[in-house]
């Protein structure tokens, strides 16, 4: 598959026969990374660009966008999210739904309302979540680019375990306005990409202060792309403990690759974290708190499916009952209980709490590094039904949830592969606005690893 | 801490949502086991630490009251409704 940046520079005819070209890949295709390749439609397309794949969470005029749900089908979505108004205005085009999660909870798109997503290194692993379509469809070469979204991980962990570049860029960098809200002090868009210059050439066209989007930082575009500069020299802290706790090859891996990180002149320091069982408690805490507030407007009156057979309150209980999947509702309840009148404090009270303590545990790190590094994952992609409950399912998100929590940004770069052949990624973090940092240690990692 | 019937039946009242009864009980073993985990942030020390909490450092950005409406939007949303008329949705009858 071209890259972004060579898409870039292709003129409207070959576009045009790119994009047929492209479109017949997808229909071979059966790695359901599109939800038009479960319901059978054609590819949805908005403008005439550069084709990306977009999550379906993220508003497209005169698209059915659900989450991936049940609850929003029917939904016609009536304006364009902010970023999809800036890449129209920037040669690229929205070129298909990327299959995700329900509702962007998940860690491997099974909780789809449409059905699994394959990864396509092996059909029978998951590609990873909630932003498996976007990480599946651009690692298996039937997507040049994509968007998704990430609040606990949602955009880095699939693409680690796809083998592409996933970027969460930091809290307020990208306008949210027409993202479907999940937990709101957490969400953020984001690129994933095949290449560290693509996620820049995206991310660049993504950033930039909205009005729409209170929490949006008074910053300017960024430009990231045409300052790329992997010769740059930094101090990246290893988080010790955490690269411990990973699974052998991860750790294998990762090792490597900081080596290779250490020949080439950067300087490498060692550093270590609390409990990550704390960041996985905090997280789901706050997620489910913010998640059981944003999602009271699925209620059927306004928009998508509607269950009626009684009186108003029968309806709500009904649509919501009905319309969520069990992981959703799950969130929700769990959301509602945190919140509760007698447990808030202990609960809800004590996680935003301990939300400063993992923030001040990075900004102590970042005293002496640019970058942060560790693993994005503790093992590789896992087979399909494999997780056995909820909490399960939760550790798999251990080391990408607390970038969120601190608000900063983070990328997923492929650094190997396992003996079956499945990828590996590793994480950098930088401090909040430092994309361009960000960036230049990953062009860096993938020169060297040369991926 | 045991999510038991009558927690679930508050629960799903805040939540407004119906969890069906073959599902009761697992959701309910599945809720405890979640809250039993997440009781470890119990070991952490938070004495004086504030509570609240916000990852954009200057707080929320503020703009000019200026009116914005966008009919067009509306009368799209109100065309793919479940139940509209007259430019208003429609529910269930909520006065016998």
């Amino acid at each position: 598959m071209i890259t972004l940046k060579e898409a870039l520079t292709l003129n409207p005819g070959e576009l045009d026969e790119f994009k047929q070209d492209l479109s017949a890949k997808i229909k071979a295709s059966n790695l359901g990374a599109y939800i038009e390749q479960h319901t059978g439609e054609a590819i949805n397309t908005y403008g005439s660009g550069v084709p990306v794949l977009i999550k379906d969470n993220i508003q497209v005029k005169g698209w059915s966008i659900t989450s991936a749900s049940k609850i929003l089908q029917g939904y016609i979505a009536p304006y364009n999210a902010t970023v999809i108004e800036k890449m129209t205005a920037n040669g690229l085009a929205a070129f298909g739904r990327a299959n995700m999660d329900q509702f962007a909870m998940g860690s491997s798109t099974e909780t789809s309302f449409y059905g699994n997503t394959l990864n396509p290194h092996d059909p029978t692993k998951v590609p990873g979540g909630s932003s498996g379509g976007s990480a599946a469809a651009v690692a298996g070469g039937i997507a040049i680019a994509a968007l998704g979204s990430d609040t606990g991980g949602s955009i880095r962990q699939p693409a680690a375990f796809c083998g592409c570049v996933g970027l969460k860029p930091t809290y307020g960098r990208v306008s949210r306005f027409g993202l479907g809200a999940y937990s709101s002090s957490l969400d953020q868009i984001g690129p994933i990409t095949q290449t560290v210059e693509d996620a820049a050439i995206l991310y660049d066209i993504l950033s930039g202060h909205d009005p729409k989007d209170a929490t949006s930082a008074k910053l300017a575009p960024d430009q990231t792309a045409k300052n790329l500069n992997p010769d740059r020299k930094l101090t990246i802290a290893v988080i010790e403990n955490f690269l411990d706790q990973a699974g052998d090859e991860i750790k294998t891996a990762t090792r490597n690759a900081i080596k290779a990180l250490e020949d080439a002149g950067h300087t490498i320091i060692y550093k270590n974290f609390s409990n990550v069982e704390h960041h996985i408690s905090t997280y789901y805490i706050i997620a489910t708190a913010e998640a059981s507030a944003n999602l009271s407007r699925y209620d059927g009156v306004r928009y998508g499916f509607r269950k009626e057979e009684g009186n108003l309150k029968d309806m709500y209980f009904d649509t919501r009952g009905e319309g969520f999947g069990d992981e959703v509702k799950r969130r929700i309840l769990l959301g509602s209980f945190v919140l509760s009148s007698g447990y808030y404090d202990a609960y809800y009270l004590k996680a935003q709490k301990v939300r400063h303590l993992i923030k001040d545990e990075y900004n102590k790190v970042f005293e002496e590094a640019d970058l942060i590094l560790m693993p994005v994952t503790p093992t590789t992609a896992f087979e399909f039904n494999s997780k056995s409950s909820p909490i399960e399912m939760y550790l798999s998100d251990i080391y990408t949830i607390s970038l969120n929590l601190a608000g900063l940004p983070g990328i997923s770069v492929p650094v190997g592969k396992d003996k079956a052949g499945l990828p590996i990624g590793m994480q950098l973090v930088a401090k909040a606005f430092n994309e361009q940092t960000l960036l230049d240690g990953a062009a860096s990692a993938e020169r060297i690893l040369s991926l | 801490m045991q999510i038991n019937e009558n927690l679930l039946e508050k629960l799903e009242k805040l939540s407004n949502l119906k969890v069906p009864d073959e599902k009761r009980s697992e959701i309910e073993q599945q809720l405890s086991d979640i809250v039993g985990f997440v009781e470890n942030l119990s070991e952490l020390n938070t004495d004086g630490v504030e509570a609240t909490f916000s990852t954009v450092e200057s707080g929320a950005t503020l703009r000019d009251d200026v009116p914005a409406q966008n009919r067009a939007v509306g009368d799209d949303i109100l065309s793919h409704a479940p139940k509209a008329a007259d430019h208003f949705f429609i529910v269930p009858k909520i006065i016998e």
